[in-house]
């Protein structure tokens, strides 16, 4: 049969039947255009949103971070002396942790902050102060746009010495070049040896830039911000991230991080490990539920728009029945007009599926728009939208096709 | 030579509402190959039911009907589709032709569920619709002609899978005197050139024109006599 053509045939009649019927198709693939809109539209918005989610974690440094911080041991009454003796998160911690692993760990960094007032001949104001270790602005996802970073050097030397965001660039040094210069942190002069790129991230157009407090950053090496200023002679730190590029690795590792701190701090769960990758994972997880509802609402239009489709087409049968009957009379066999039936309903099924994925395009690029996220169309969602649109074509062209088929040569011939 | 119709005892009951309808009896025909036999009787008679029956569109109730020496009385639908598209060629009343495809592609279908390759299906239409005298309409759709040239396109549909079979059920019934005979006169002509011809009427005067009638009268074969 498919070698004379039938096939061709069959498509071309089915196209003449939905062409010279055009109101009734178009209503009988209602239901799939707004499927198909439904499901694109609600996953391409989804994606997108995840999407831009993912270059905000890249631009954050990544998402192969488990940061520790130190946590009240205690969670209600009064701490015990055991307690109140520890330390917290120290030094030590992140050393530890980095040599338990080599391996696996590709950065560890530090982070001590306190207050102090900084002084330039063009400034003077009480600032935040950030003490970083080695590994700190790689880990954090900053770049330099000038000058050096900290060396292991530095920090074991307390090297009097600072980096500057581009907000304190800015503030302390309005003239220009800071580089070399020395501002006054507290009493200590320190010289600035590095420039920080400034780091912008809209997660809509027009809303602001998340990374501005990033900006504001005046680096100090952590040694020297817990001796100089801190006066904290067991180098204590407020959090401690681990880079570990391995996901799959981190999991053991977090285990064995969680065992070594125990053991450093006197059996106390004085710290929180918190796995950035598994938090993602588990956000993500929720935005799951969006994607569900979107499919679900667009499975349930296929659904109706299937009944609906069920029903015009049993109706419009009515109408052909005098037409199967002569096809029959002429040698059809009813698998013949099961087939013509089919392939009818398939290709409505195909072209509502084309108008659904165009107004799915067009719903998710409108809303996007208004939310100020780009539009990021995943092939998959296609996929799964055409997919559907089929599914939905093809079980629902079934019964009214099986009718059509079964139909009896004479009664059908008789029929007006 | 085994003849082209052989039934025997043939009936046909339907299930009517409350009663059964006995439109057959008990029918036993023979059609030789190359006879032109003309099916008559009034409307209730039976034959419409016999017609349908003989063209495969039906089942008999009982008896045996064996065409062109196949066994056809219980054979399962696809395999009547087969037969009918095989062994015999129908010409309906009212044409019966599909209105959204042109005169080419009605006269090509038979063909398509035969599964004749695309090339040989066109050149088969067009010398059939050479034969019948409208080629030239071949790209014409059924509602642009008149009732003469639908009823010749339908002939040349019913001949084109060359069927041993020509099944005509009232086939001048929707056209004038004029352009009636004129059918009538094609169906004459493909006759002498050897084909079975079967027609079904209720009209003496087109049943005059036959070789033999075969007269039906409360689903029984009243009368079976030769003309010529």
């Amino acid at each position: 049969m498919t070698a004379s053509g039938a096939f061709w045939i069959r498509l071309s009649n089915a196209w003449m039947e939905i062409r010279e019927n055009l109101g009734r198709s178009i209503l009988q693939s209602l239901g799939i255009i707004l499927g198909v809109a439904s499901v694109l539209g609600g996953l391409s918005i989804s994606d997108s949103q995840r999407r831009r989610s993912d270059e905000l974690f890249v631009r954050l440094g990544g998402l192969d971070k488990l940061n520790v911080q130190p946590a009240q041991a205690a969670k209600d009454g009064t701490p015990t002396a055991l307690q109140m003796a520890n330390l917290g998160l120290r030094s030590k911690d992140a050393k530890d942790g980095a040599e338990m692993d080599r391996s696996q760990v590709f950065g560890v960094s530090t982070q001590k902050s306190g207050r102090a007032r900084v002084r330039s001949p063009f400034a003077d104001q009480d600032r935040a102060i950030t003490g970083i270790g080695v590994d700190y602005l790689r880990v954090e996802g900053y770049e330099l746009a000038a000058g050096r970073s900290f060396t292991s050097e530095d920090l074991r030397n307390n090297a009097p010495i600072a980096i500057l965001g581009s907000e304190p660039q800015e503030v302390f040094f309005p003239t220009g070049d800071p580089l070399g210069k020395t501002i006054r942190v507290g009493d200590v002069p320190v010289v600035v040896v590095g420039l920080l790129k400034e780091r912008v991230f809209h997660f809509r157009k027009s809303g602001r830039n998340i990374f501005r407090g990033r900006n504001r950053i005046i680096a100090l090496p952590a040694t020297l911000v817990q001796w100089r200023f801190e006066g904290d002679q067991y180098q204590k730190l407020e959090r401690v991230t681990f880079k570990i590029p391995q996901l799959s690795a981190m999991e053991l590792f977090s285990k064995n991080l969680s065992q070594l701190l125990v053991s450093n701090h006197r059996q106390q769960n004085d710290f929180r490990l918190d796995d950035v990758a598994a938090r993602v994972t588990k956000q993500r997880k929720n935005g799951d539920v969006y994607d569900v509802i979107f499919m679900l609402s667009g499975v349930l239009s296929l659904l109706g728009g299937g009944l609906v489709n069920v029903n015009i087409q049993l109706a419009s049968l009515k109408e052909r029945v005098r037409e199967v009957g002569i096809k029959m009379a002429i040698g059809s066999s009813g698998r013949e007009i099961f087939k013509e039936f089919m392939t009818e309903s398939m290709l409505l099924a195909g072209l509502g599926a084309l108008v659904g994925l165009a107004l799915g395009c067009a719903f998710s690029w409108f809303i996007l728009q208004t939310i100020e996220v780009p539009l990021y169309l995943r092939a998959s969602s296609f996929g799964l939208a055409v997919g559907l649109a089929t599914l939905s074509g093809f079980l629902f062209g079934l019964y009214p096709a099986f009718r059509a088929s079964r139909l009896s040569p004479m009664e059908a011939l008789r029929y007006d | 030579m085994l003849p082209l119709i052989q039934t025997t005892a043939i009936t046909k009951t339907y299930d009517a509402d409350q009663s059964v309808v006995h439109a057959l009896r008990g029918v036993d025909l023979w059609v030789k190959r190359g006879e032109f036999v003309a099916l008559i009787g009034p409307s209730g008679s039976g034959k419409s039911t016999l017609m349908a029956i003989l063209g495969c569109l039906d089942s008999p109730t009982s008896g045996q009907y064996t065409l062109d020496g196949q066994s056809v009385e219980a054979l399962p639908p696809p395999a009547l589709a087969r037969v009918r598209n095989e062994k015999i060629g129908f010409v309906f009343q009212y044409y019966n032709l599909l209105p959204r495809a042109n005169v080419l592609r009605n006269v090509e279908l038979p063909m398509l569920y035969a599964g004749v390759p695309r090339k040989e299906r066109t050149e088969r239409a067009k010398e059939l619709l050479d034969k019948v005298g409208i080629l030239e309409k071949a790209r014409q759709f059924p509602s642009q002609l008149s009732g003469g040239q639908r009823q010749r396109v339908a002939i040349a549909r019913a001949l084109v899978n060359r069927p041993a079979l020509l099944l005509a059920d009232e086939p001048t019934g929707s056209l004038d005197s004029r352009t009636g005979s004129e059918v009538l006169a094609l169906f004459r002509q493909l006759h002498r050139q050897g084909n079975t011809v079967i027609i079904v009427t209720h009209d003496p005067s087109i049943a005059a024109l036959a070789e033999r009638k075969v007269e039906l009268s409360d689903g029984l074969v009243a009368a079976a006599k030769s003309a010529a």
